[in-house]
Parts: structure tokens; C-alpha cells; sequence
């Protein structure tokens, strides 16, 4: 007896001095495949297709990436049903041609889309926020998959999962869910080619001319507002802040934009004709957006938060005082 | 005889049946079908027919009536009702398989005859189960094109999330409604589900402008931040 319970003990010795090092090394492991996938994302010349599933609704894509000859990045990313939707982007230079807006071009290094920008980005930004796990292997699209995962280190952050290709490591797979394990919203790839050439497409965007960047510098400088959020979880910066109007209603919003690397969050305030209305939340996939209006004033918030953390930035929210907007 | 009946095939592939000529029944339809010749007429009328009509398809298929034939001859068995009690395992009607198993080692004419039994039985049946599945289709079209047209009109919209759900789904239905209704309760009922399902409108209409908004934002920052890192370096 006593020798078993010596046994045990040496054995969980043995077991905790393994499982640090083997964490440590799991993280590093995980971070040099998120790494890979960044310069695969960047480097590669891949036409690949893939359906975004949220809610009960999914949303097929196309997606055409190349470099040239000149080392200039070429991409195209078509939504395929409803309406059409397309991004195209010429080194930095990327155009979006959505039917309810008119075409316009912005000066960016990677698209917004349904996959995050930071994954063909530095993946060293998010270390701050987010953990990374090799959590084991899988087969997704017939090939063999590494799954990893970045988990918010807070409780106000989605999970994200990822399948990555264990050959290219270019993206099979991507799901966010709730910390509890729930599935909010995924990524599906459904076909993968990888080429030594350019696609054709990207071939005929080589010589197409995009129209030119609007001009951001009017409002691009961030105006003061007369109200600020006093709230907000660790890591989050405001990226910009401005007053516009919702395209949709015509409503004049004060708006500010958070981002911590991987999420956005915006905050509008505005006016209500209502006095009150109780906290109103719709999620749209990851994404939620919550509503209310207290004394006469509409606060909303929309992002990829938790609703309880969307409910606080809500909350936070208060006049800004007269002394920083002077600063401003 | 026959010339009478090649006749009547004429008639019944132009639609129609000469009304004096009692004859023409189902059951004869059946003999004149039985009858290699006559089916072949019937189907070259057919053929006929439709070289006239100029609705003749590309690839003619002249012989899949006989597949077809062959197949159902052989699931005749399958659908009479008799074969489903072989299965279960009540001493008697295993008994029964047993007598089955040797009628069809012993004598395959009793078997034949049998089928020709169930082809019947299944011949009844089957137009019922081919009415009922097309009377079930439609109504499932029907019932389909009215969820679409809901889905449609929501579809625009934020759909509320399985997640959260912050209003009550129930009373979605019949946003306008032409009976006549004496009753103001009922009225007032009605008034109320119109008022909740406008809010519910409402609503969708404010979540959608705010995820667009943000998402459009998001677009605009990538290029601003680009932006201002440019104006940094200068």
C-alpha cells in the first residue's frame, strides 16, 4: 500500500514537471502554425471557396489570392449568392463594390471580410489578449488539419478555432464560440487549390485600373464628442471617433471604434425621440448588437463581445468632460 | 376485334373516348396493355403524336416502358401487404413464410399466381399512394412558398439569435386579416399583434442599420489607419 501511494506521488511528480514545459512548448508550437498560415495567407497563390455559416444562414464565397511579379499582393473575394458583393485588392490599394453603396477604394493592407485581417498580419499583436493552443489534429477538406486555438484571456472575448492545412498551412476551418464551448459562427472551406501560377482572374485584376482612394482626410481626424465610454476590457483601443450619419435612417450618431487586434467594437450615441426603451440584443453570428435607450439617449453597441460585455460598455458610457475635449 | 381496338387506342391517345362505346373500360385499358402488340401501337400513336405536335425530345427512349415493366413485375412482391407479416416472428406466420419459402422451391406457378395477386393489390394501391404523394407535395409547396415569402421578408433583417432571444416569436402570423370580425376583443388582439409585429420590425430595421454601419466603419478604418501610418512616416 504504502508503495503504491509512493508510486502515485512520484508519478504525479513526474506528471506536473512534464505538463509545464509541454504547455509552454504547445504555445510556442502553436503560435509558429499561426505564423504560418500569416505568410501562407500572404505568399501563396490559392483559389479556394468557403461558406460562412451564422445563425440558420450560409453565405458561399470565393476567394482568389496571388503575389506577381513585381511582389505585389492580388486578391479577390466574391460573395456568390444574393446580391453581388465583390473586394478586389491590388497591393494596398483595396476596392469594394457593394450594390447598395457606391464603389469605393481605401488604402489597406488586407481586406475586411468574414476572416479576420490580423491572420495574414502580425500574429504578435494578439499575444497580449489571446493565448494560442495547438490543441491536436483533425481532418477537414480530405486533408490533414492542425487545430489551434486563441482563446481570449478574459471572459469578454469569443474563442476562435482553427484548421489549418498541415501542408500549406493556409486556413481549412475557422469557428468562434462562446467560452462555454458553444458554436457561434463558422468558416467552412469547401476547395483549395493551390498553384504555382497566378489564377487567371488575378491575372486580368493585374491589368485592370482600380478606381483611385476616396479621400479619408477630412474624416479621418477624430473629432471630439461629447460623449465617451468609461468601460472597456483590457487590450481594447479606440481607433477612431467621429460623428456621421447611419447610412440606412439618416440618424446623426456620435460614433467610436475600438479594436483590440482581431475584434471591432463600435459604440453609437444618439438622440432618441423614445425616453426609454429596455436593452434590446439580436446576434448575428459572432456578432452582437445591443440597443437601448436610457434618458432620452440611444447608446448601441456592435462586435464580437459576449452580450454581458457589450452590457457593460453600454453602461459605462457618460459625458465626456470639458477639460479633454478642450485637449481634443 | 383487334382493328376495333387499335381504334380505340387511337381515340384514347387523342383523349378521347367515344362515350357510346361501353366497352372501353378500365379493365379492357388493362387487356389492351397486356397485349404486346397493342401496347406497342399505343406507344407508336404516342410517338406519332408527338412527332406532329413537333415535341419529340432529342434522344428518343423507346424502350424504358419495358424496363419499367420488368421493375415493377419485380417489386410487385415487396409492396403487397402479405410480405411485410413474413417478417415478424409469431410462431403462425413464421409457419406461413415456411409454406411461402416452399411454394417457392415446390411450385412457382402458385407464386406466380400470388405475384400477379399482389401486382394487383398494388396496382389499386398505387395510383392512391401517387395521388396522395402529389396532394401531399403540393401542400408542401404551398406551405414552402408561405414560409419563403416570411423567410424573404425577414431574411433582410437581423434574424433574431437562438442565443438571446428578446421577444417572443409566437403570433407572427397574419399580419393583415380580411374576416369579419364583430368581436373588439378580437380586434383589439389583432391590433396589438400588428403593433408587436411593426416594433419587432422596427427593431430589425435599427439592428441592421447598426451592423451595416459597423461594418462599413470597419472597412473605412482599414484605410485610415493605413492613412495615418503613411502621414507618420513622411
Amino acid at each position: 500500500m504504502k508503495l503504491l501511494s509512493l508510486f502515485l506521488f512520484l508519478f504525479s511528480l513526474v506528471l506536473c514537471g512534464l505538463s509545464f514545459p509541454v504547455n509552454a512548448l504547445d504555445s510556442e508550437n502553436a503560435k509558429s502554425w499561426l505564423e504560418r498560415l500569416s505568410r501562407a495567407l500572404r505568399q501563396l497563390n490559392f483559389s479556394t471557396s468557403f461558406v460562412v455559416v451564422k445563425n440558420n444562414q450560409a453565405e458561399p464565397y470565393h476567394w482568389l489570392h496571388g503575389v506577381n511579379s513585381q511582389n505585389e499582393e492580388l486578391e479577390i473575394l466574391t460573395r456568390l449568392n444574393g446580391p453581388r458583393k465583390d473586394v478586389l485588392r491590388k497591393g494596398t490599394l483595396v476596392n469594394y463594390r457593394d450594390p447598395d453603396l457606391a464603389e469605393y477604394s481605401v488604402t489597406s493592407k488586407s481586406i475586411i471580410g468574414p476572416i479576420p485581417a490580423i491572420f495574414s498580419g502580425k500574429i504578435s499583436e494578439l499575444e497580449d489578449n489571446y493565448r494560442f493552443i495547438s490543441v491536436g489534429r483533425g481532418r477537414v477538406l480530405d486533408r490533414a488539419a492542425q487545430v489551434i486555438r486563441v482563446v481570449a484571456k478574459d471572459a469578454h472575448r469569443y474563442g476562435y478555432w482553427l484548421w489549418l492545412d498541415q501542408e500549406s498551412a493556409l486556413l481549412l476551418k475557422m469557428a468562434i464560440t462562446t467560452r462555454k464551448g458553444q458554436l457561434l459562427e463558422q468558416v467552412q472551406f469547401t476547395h483549395l487549390d493551390i498553384t504555382e501560377k497566378l489564377p487567371d482572374s488575378l491575372v486580368k485584376l493585374q491589368s485592370a485600373e482600380l478606381p483611385k482612394e476616396i479621400d479619408l482626410q477630412n474624416k479621418s481626424q477624430n473629432t471630439a464628442l461629447s460623449w465617451k465610454i468609461n468601460w472597456l476590457p483590457v487590450g481594447f483601443e479606440q481607433v477612431k471617433a467621429n460623428r456621421h450619419r447611419i447610412r440606412s435612417n439618416k440618424k446623426a450618431v456620435e460614433f467610436m471604434l475600438f479594436s483590440d487586434g482581431l475584434i471591432d467594437v463600435s459604440v453609437y450615441v444618439n438622440a432618441s425621440h423614445h425616453k426609454q426603451r429596455a436593452v434590446e440584443y439580436a446576434s448575428y453570428g459572432a456578432t452582437l448588437v445591443l440597443n437601448q435607450v436610457v434618458n432620452g439617449n440611444e447608446v448601441s453597441v456592435v462586435g464580437k463581445i459576449t452580450p454581458n460585455t457589450a452590457k457593460r460598455i453600454a453602461e459605462s458610457i457618460g459625458p465626456a468632460s470639458s477639460i479633454n475635449s478642450l485637449i481634443d | 376485334m383487334s382493328e376495333s381496338k387499335f381504334e380505340t387506342i387511337s381515340s384514347l391517345v387523342d383523349n378521347y373516348r367515344a362515350s357510346k362505346d361501353d366497352a372501353v373500360t378500365e379493365k379492357t385499358i388493362d387487356e389492351m396493355l397486356k397485349d404486346d402488340d397493342l401496347s406497342s401501337s399505343w406507344q407508336n400513336y404516342h410517338l406519332i403524336g408527338d412527332i406532329m405536335r413537333d415535341e419529340v425530345p432529342s434522344s428518343l427512349q423507346i424502350d424504358v416502358s419495358k424496363q419499367i415493366a420488368q421493375a415493377i413485375t419485380q417489386e410487385a412482391t415487396i409492396l403487397s401487404p402479405n410480405l411485410s407479416a413474413l417478417s415478424e416472428k409469431t410462431p403462425e406466420k413464421s409457419e406461413t413464410s415456411q409454406v411461402v419459402a416452399t411454394r417457392h422451391t415446390i411450385s412457382e406457378n402458385v407464386v406466380v399466381a400470388q405475384n400477379r395477386f399482389r401486382a394487383k393489390v398494388s396496382k389499386l394501391i398505387k395510383p392512391l399512394g401517387q395521388l396522395a404523394i402529389a396532394a401531399s407535395a403540393a401542400g408542401l409547396m404551398i406551405v414552402g412558398v408561405q414560409q419563403n415569402v416570411v423567410n424573404n421578408q425577414l431574411e433582410n433583417t437581423v434574424s433574431p439569435s437562438q442565443v438571446f432571444p428578446t421577444m417572443p416569436l409566437a403570433g407572427y402570423a397574419n399580419p393583415v386579416s380580411f374576416n369579419y370580425q364583430t368581436k373588439t376583443q378580437q380586434e383589439n388582439i389583432q391590433s396589438q399583434k400588428e403593433a408587436a409585429i411593426k416594433q419587432r420590425i422596427a427593431q430589425q430595421r435599427r439592428f441592421q442599420a447598426l451592423l451595416t454601419d459597423h461594418q462599413q466603419q470597419v472597412k473605412l478604418v482599414a484605410g485610415e489607419s493605413e492613412v495615418e501610418t503613411k502621414e507618420k512616416k513622411y
